[in-house]
């Protein structure tokens, strides 16, 4: 995992529903796939989805590594997760604060 | 996914009352949080929550209905947005709170953020336990 992942393209990566579906189906196998396993459940072809796959490797969610001839996938969803507790973070940051609004407004 | 946090609220305060709220340095360090803060286009302000400093520039103010301001924490270099939006409704206001961008955030500082935030209202959670026991 590259440290200088931007969420920005986390967010890029994951705005594409074939790239959504590639990352599902990554993370539900649980092990490494090769990208003709991966490529025979889409519709596309397997330059289109080696391409999907590229830019999830470089959003940070997926590994891929060369094993002899063949080059296997893998979900490394860590910085999804970094992206979700940012978000949980604010929204109960915002909600704490618009409750206290609340409370302010009623007392003065 | 959204890059944006969207929060609705709805007030029996009248408007004007809400946009005060909202807009007063006084008032922001009262429910919110510690504000050296006009509500002026260009303004720099600064908050400061638990040895955090955010700080941004009002890039709206058009009372009573709209409050713009980029919002930046200490240590980080992203520049987020919070956008604030009073509407009249019924007796009352409606408040809508947009928080967006933050998709520029590095995974690595998003992290780092979070803990830091948290540390920080464990804290303010702590000295308000003191602060009651105290009392008793």
């Amino acid at each position: 995992m590259k440290k200088d992942n931007k969420i920005d393209r986390i967010f890029k990566a994951l705005a594409d529903p074939t790239r959504r579906e590639i990352l599902y189906l990554l993370v539900a196998a649980a092990a490494a796939m090769n990208i003709n396993e991966v490529s025979d459940r889409f519709p596309a072809t397997r330059q289109g989805v080696t391409k999907h796959l590229k830019v999830l490797e470089q959003a940070g969610l997926v590994d891929i590594q060369k094993r002899g001839r063949e080059r296997y996938c893998v979900a490394t969803p860590r910085p999804l997760k970094a992206v979700q507790e940012w978000v949980d973070f604010y929204k109960k940051f915002w909600d704490d604060k618009l409750d206290g609004l609340a409370g302010f407004l009623d007392k003065t | 996914m959204e890059d944006i946090i969207r929060k609705q609220k709805q007030f029996k305060h009248p408007i004007a009352r809400v946009w005060e709220a909202i807009s007063v340095a006084d008032q922001i360090s009262t429910w919110f949080i510690q504000a050296d803060f006009k509500a002026e286009v260009g303004y720099h302000y600064t908050f400061t929550h638990q040895g955090t400093k955010i700080t941004g520039e009002v890039l709206i103010a058009s009372p009573v209905h709209e409050l713009v301001y980029t919002w930046m924490v200490s240590g980080t270099e992203t520049v987020t947005t919070v956008r604030w939006i009073l509407a009249e409704y019924e007796n009352g206001t409606i408040l809508t709170l947009e928080h967006s961008g933050i998709s520029g955030y590095p995974a690595t500082m998003a992290v780092t953020m979070f803990e830091n935030f948290n540390n920080g209202w464990h804290s303010c959670v702590e000295n308000l336990e003191k602060h009651l026991a105290g009392m008793n």
